[in-house]
């Protein structure tokens, strides 16, 4: 037996969110290193290497990353079941079933009301349980979180 | 039900009133010694009286201001002399419940009784009762257990199903453990801590010592001083075994009509005892670290909703015979087969993946000792050797580990070499699935399955299995993953 692929992608705008979050301790990085740089122009060699490092670090977090992100993740719920895959170097898939949800929850960072995305996490009663979609466009949250209670409510059994 | 206490608050035995100063300046040395100080600085000895009486009022004002009440739905806490605190635990969700009593509290007659639920409660949050009368905590026990368990008042009194008791011979797995070192070291560090060292720095005794030291040889006296630390340290491993679990009993008490309880006691100086709700038994875990197995040991841990997995509250047997463990844990989940069934390796990918990681110290050592070959001293080579030949021994032991057993019922896996577990799993109590993937894993083929469950350490994994079984493994144990609308047959 084997799953197949869950069928949804985040939103379209997930890999420009996740570049700008990825971004912005880097570029604070190197406004850091254009200072010291100003302030002190001994040892050539350390600002070089600091500076090679930083735009290796740029390229991958935010560049590389989101894209691979984007291709990765993927979401999908069922009649009874939630199921994602997450993840770029360490992949997961994880399935948790409905029936056992305890809570649904919406959560919007500063990033995510600026392009309209939100990301919902589903908890069961196991703290290694709980399914987590990332970047989606509001609207899809709102009808997941939607569909989610609906069926959630329907189980009446203890969810433990 | 109705409870006779009614809902009136109750306070705890007011022999406490003579414990709590106790333990106050037991807690409290720093300020004493801070107010003898004081004193003897401003030579006013009043200071040290004042610093005493605060500490002994502080105990004293803990048991007027702590009052429990036990009502139809919930049981209620109230402490705290200045912070007021009121902490409810609703009755339904009580899952086990424990005594505990340390020596002072045994002398009055005395036992802390605590109760816990499936949330995890640590530190302030934990529901405690500390103390009731001894001769109380039966009837106490009861009461809180009765709206998950409902025993007859006679069958309380009922002595159950003798599972495991004590044996002198299970302390011969306990020299095998570092509790004793770990106690040596904690008595140099407090000495060190207490200046004792500095004081003896200059003294006739260490001034002999280094005098002895030297008639010997260096060599002999370090033999010496690790001889003794081994013996003392087995020593104390074996004391403290025998005072924590000499006549510790495992009984199994089943009521009418549903799935009973286990009761745990243990302790000769400290007396525990632990009863847990059967219906919350959500499977087992057998360990047994490299140096008990070799012996032919395990220890038992419970894998239960609302008892925390790790460490002392799930023990079941501390490390006994084997057979004793199995034959414990079988009974506990009806399913012999489950606890010492054949289990279906991983195959060859797992088993160069174990080989992969334990040679790479060997060899990263390798490439350096080559590459500075002019500075490695002649004796790191066979050390070298050694080190390689211990850590190929741990590649095949942690090879031949890697396991696992899945049915409709139970999930079991085993893995682990220097601490080997085996974890049977009730199939129902898993809510959830996670196959994950390194980039190396997915190279490889192989995957780590998680299962979660609400019980015990909460994720079991089962390590590099195959890719392709993965998903079958968490479709056999769990239905809704198999009905899923993803699950494909091959």
């Amino acid at each position: 037996m084997n799953l197949i692929e869950p069928a949804n992608p985040p939103s379209r705008k997930a890999p420009l969110v996740w570049a700008i979050g990825a971004a912005i301790p880097w570029l604070l990085l190197a406004a850091g290193q254009l200072v010291w740089f100003a302030l002190d122009q001994r040892l050539l060699w350390v600002h070089t290497l600091a500076a090679a490092a930083t735009a290796l670090g740029i390229v991958l977090f935010v560049v590389v990353v989101p894209l691979w992100r984007y291709r990765v993740h993927r979401w999908d719920i069922g009649p009874n079941a939630v199921y994602t895959r997450t993840g770029w170097l360490v992949q997961e898939r994880r399935i948790a079933p409905i029936s056992r949800v305890q809570t649904v929850d919406t959560e919007r960072g500063p990033l995510d009301q600026l392009f309209g995305l939100a990301n919902v996490t589903v908890t069961t009663a196991s703290s290694a349980g709980a399914v987590r979609i990332v970047a989606l466009d509001s609207h899809v949250a709102d009808r997941v979180v939607a569909q989610l209670t609906d069926i959630a409510a329907l189980g009446g059994e203890d969810a433990t | 039900m109705t409870v006779e206490a009614g809902q009136a608050w109750q306070r705890l035995s007011p022999r406490m009133l003579l414990v709590h100063p106790v333990h106050e300046l037991l807690r409290q040395i720093p300020v004493l010694i801070g107010s003898l100080v004081l004193g003897s600085a401003t030579g006013n000895p009043m200071w040290a009286l004042f610093g005493l009486a605060l500490i002994v009022g502080y105990g004293l004002a803990r048991w007027f201001t702590t009052s429990y009440r036990i009502g139809a739905d919930e049981v209620q806490l109230r402490t705290g002399v200045l912070q007021r605190k009121v902490l409810s635990v609703p009755r339904n969700r009580i899952r086990s419940v424990s005594t505990d009593a340390r020596l002072l509290h045994r002398l009055l007659g005395l036992t802390v009784l605590r109760v816990s639920t499936g949330q995890e409660a640590k530190g302030d949050t934990a529901f405690a009762l500390d103390a009731v009368q001894a001769e109380q905590v039966p009837r106490l026990r009861a009461i809180l257990l009765a709206d998950s368990l409902a025993p007859a008042e006679e069958d309380a009194n009922e002595p159950g199903r003798e599972l495991a008791r004590w044996q002198p011979s299970w302390l011969r797995y306990s020299p095998l453990s570092f509790t004793g070192l770990a106690m040596i070291l904690a008595a140099v560090g407090l000495a060190y801590q207490a200046g004792v060292v500095a004081a003896l720095q200059d003294s006739r005794l260490a001034r002999s010592g280094l005098d002895a030291a030297e008639r010997f040889g260096v060599f002999a006296s370090l033999a010496v001083v690790v001889v003794t630390v081994l013996v003392v340290s087995v020593v104390l491993s074996v004391l403290r075994s025998l005072v924590t679990y000499g006549n510790l009993v495992l009984l199994r008490r089943d009521f009418a009509g549903n799935d009973g309880v286990l009761h745990l006691e243990h302790g000769l100086l400290r007396v525990r005892e632990h009863t847990f709700d059967m219906r919350r038994l959500r499977g087992g875990t057998l360990r047994s670290p490299l140096l008990v197995r070799l012996f032919g040991g395990a220890r038992l841990d419970a894998v239960m909703t609302g008892v925390d997995g790790a460490g002392e509250a799930s023990l079941l047997l501390p490390p006994c015979p084997r057979a004793t463990a199995e034959a414990v844990l079988s009974e506990l989940i009806a399913r012999p087969d489950a606890v010492t069934g054949p289990l279906r390796a991983h195959g060859a990918a797992a088993t160069r993946r174990r080989w992969t990681r334990a040679l790479a110290l060997p060899a990263v050592l390798l490439i350096a000792m080559v590459v500075w070959y002019s500075w490695t001293p002649v004796w790191l080579w066979p050390i070298w050797v050694v080190l390689t030949v211990c850590c190929a021994l741990l590649a095949v032991d942690r090879s031949r580990a890697l396991g696992h057993r899945v049915d409709a019922e139970w999930l079991v896996a085993r893995a682990g070499s220097l601490d080997r577990r085996r974890d049977c799993i009730a199939a129902a109590g898993i809510i959830g699935w996670t196959v994950r993937q390194t980039l190396l894993q997915r190279r490889a083929g192989v995957a780590t399955l998680i299962a979660a469950t609400a019980a015990g350490v909460k994720s079991y994994r089962v390590i590099d299995v195959p890719a392709e079984l993965a998903w079958t493994i968490a479709g056999s144990a769990s239905p809704w993953v198999a009905d899923s609308d993803w699950a494909r047959t091959q």
